[in-house]
């Protein structure tokens, strides 16, 4: 049979193509966006802190998935030029590698939140102990091996991607770290609604419950954008290994790209949820941006 | 993905071989899928799984939003919850190098054994004038600078203390007791900036 010829139904789910204008559009915001936190956190002393590295970490993960997306497009625009051929050798390395790029990305962005919500989880719950907990050199520690693991899982997946063994826990991996996260933010959620009842039973507080809701969406920001952004890829690569010739799965993995573009904006959006939260990060973005003009 | 397109590959085409790896943009590699006979709209899948995800984001959020206001008690004992609210009752501001000298040049469990006094009187005082109160009340236990804008912070602290954001704050590396539950303000967050505590706890 000959791989070249499709015969496709004219009910079949043809590939929903996302212009390539917006494609880069997205990517380089999310790359600048990044970029501009990670600066910020450098020449700023005050954000020096294991917080801020984190918070870092999570940026540089999301540049790596807007890095991904842009250069796989250069790529495929570079092939349908003529520039590249499409069977060679160092093509397929280079799609290797950069398919290594994404997963670390992915990874990267896990555990990166993880490590954020396990920070405030220790800030919160062992604060008086939270500086020798966490001194800055164990953060850089702990950085050092979530992405010297993410590097070294994301080689293994790309170069054996053919096994099941490697998509399955990959598969597994990221609904249990999104359960692990919701439990710890939970946990800190209790107590600062506890904490805000306590407030409330004193005699000249003046509380409003409206503002306890400011929590719960917080949290549902926080774990909404995630999920929303990140599972329909997961869901593509399950759907990819395991059913690829129902018509019901290849119409979903004919929206890859509108799930590869979700992935940027959430490279867009992770910053403005962490990052900018800070007073202190804004305040440094302004003096930045003043001393550039 | 690519990698994506060489797994497809290799499971459906057997017989060929594997020099058909290609830059394709498109997924038609999966080969022709038949889509007669379909029960169900073809994008089901698509529509199920978004539906799923808005509901459980949603679902999420109603439990959230129940559980500020049901009761699924979380009891501290009384003393570390006095401290905290303590701790956010108060802003610390050490922009002034010569007053976190001077603070900082104290013992530690000076510091904290004067803390935990501001923050027992702090809590007496709370029904008394709440601007007034703040100023000498952190002056004469701990020597702290109040921030200029202090002024109409008492009133914003209590209010921020209801609202629960997700810890964004900023802690000095020798200032653990302080730093304790300041994490329930997003807006503003206490920080506590001592440039030159620093190289005097080095």
């Amino acid at each position: 049979k000959n791989i070249s010829d499709f015969s496709l139904n004219v009910t079949d789910c043809t590939q929903v193509v996302v212009p390539e204008e917006v494609f880069f559009t997205v990517a380089a915001a999310g790359i600048l966006e990044n970029l501009l936190v990670l600066i910020a956190v450098i020449r700023n002393k005050n954000l020096h802190l294991p917080m801020y590295f984190f918070i870092c970490s999570l940026a540089v993960s999301d540049m790596l998935g807007s890095l991904y997306k842009t250069l796989e497009n250069i790529f495929i625009i570079l092939c349908k030029m003529g520039y590249l051929t499409r069977r060679g050798d160092f093509e397929k390395k280079l799609d290797d590698a950069m398919d290594s790029m994404f997963i670390l990305s992915l990874l990267g962005s896990i555990f990166s939140l993880l490590a954020i919500a396990a920070d405030r989880y220790i800030t919160i719950f062992y604060a008086l102990r939270y500086h020798n907990i966490m001194t800055l050199r164990r953060a850089l520690v702990i950085l050092a091996v979530i992405w010297t693991f993410c590097a070294g899982s994301s080689i293994a997946i790309a170069l054996f991607s053919y096994e099941a063994a490697t998509v399955i826990p990959f598969t597994i991996l990221f609904p249990l770290m999104m359960f692990f996260i919701l439990c710890l933010y939970v946990h800190m959620f209790l107590l600062a609604r506890s904490h805000a009842k306590k407030i409330a039973s004193l005699p000249t507080s003046t509380v409003h419950q409206r503002t306890n809701m400011k929590g719960a969406i917080t949290l549902t920001i926080f774990l909404g954008v995630f999920l929303c952004c990140w599972a329909p890829f997961v869901l593509h690569i399950l759907l990819a290994r395991f059913c690829p010739h129902n018509p019901y799965c290849a119409c979903y993995m004919s929206i890859f790209h509108v799930n590869g573009t979700l992935i940027m904006c959430n490279a867009i959006i992770d910053p403005m949820i962490f990052a900018f939260r800070s007073p202190e990060l804004r305040s440094t973005f302004k003096k930045m941006f003043c001393w550039a003009r | 993905m690519s990698a994506l397109r060489l797994i497809s590959n290799r499971t459906s085409q057997q017989a060929l071989s594997n020099s058909d790896y290609t830059w394709e943009y498109e997924y038609y590699e999966y080969g022709p899928v038949s889509f007669e006979g379909l029960k169900a709209h073809k994008y089901s899948i698509v529509i199920g799984f978004w539906v799923g995800l808005a509901v459980f984001v949603i679902f999420m959020f109603f439990v959230l939003t129940l559980l500020t206001k049901t009761g699924a008690p979380h009891q501290d004992n009384a003393e570390p919850s006095e401290k905290r609210l303590c701790m956010n009752s108060f802003v610390a501001d050490f922009g002034r190098p010569l007053e976190s000298e001077r603070v900082f040049s104290r013992q530690m469990a000076e510091e904290s054994r004067s803390l935990f006094h501001f923050c027992i009187n702090e809590v007496e005082h709370l029904d008394k004038t709440k601007q007034t109160q703040k100023g000498p009340g952190l002056e004469s236990n701990i020597h702290f600078q109040e921030a200029p804008r202090s002024s109409g912070m008492f009133e914003e602290d209590l209010s921020c203390l209801t609202k629960f954001n997700i810890p964004n704050f900023v802690n000095t590396e020798q200032n653990s007791s302080l730093g304790e539950d300041d994490l329930l303000i997003s807006e503003p967050p206490i920080i506590l900036e001592s440039k030159s505590s620093h190289h005097i706890l080095d």
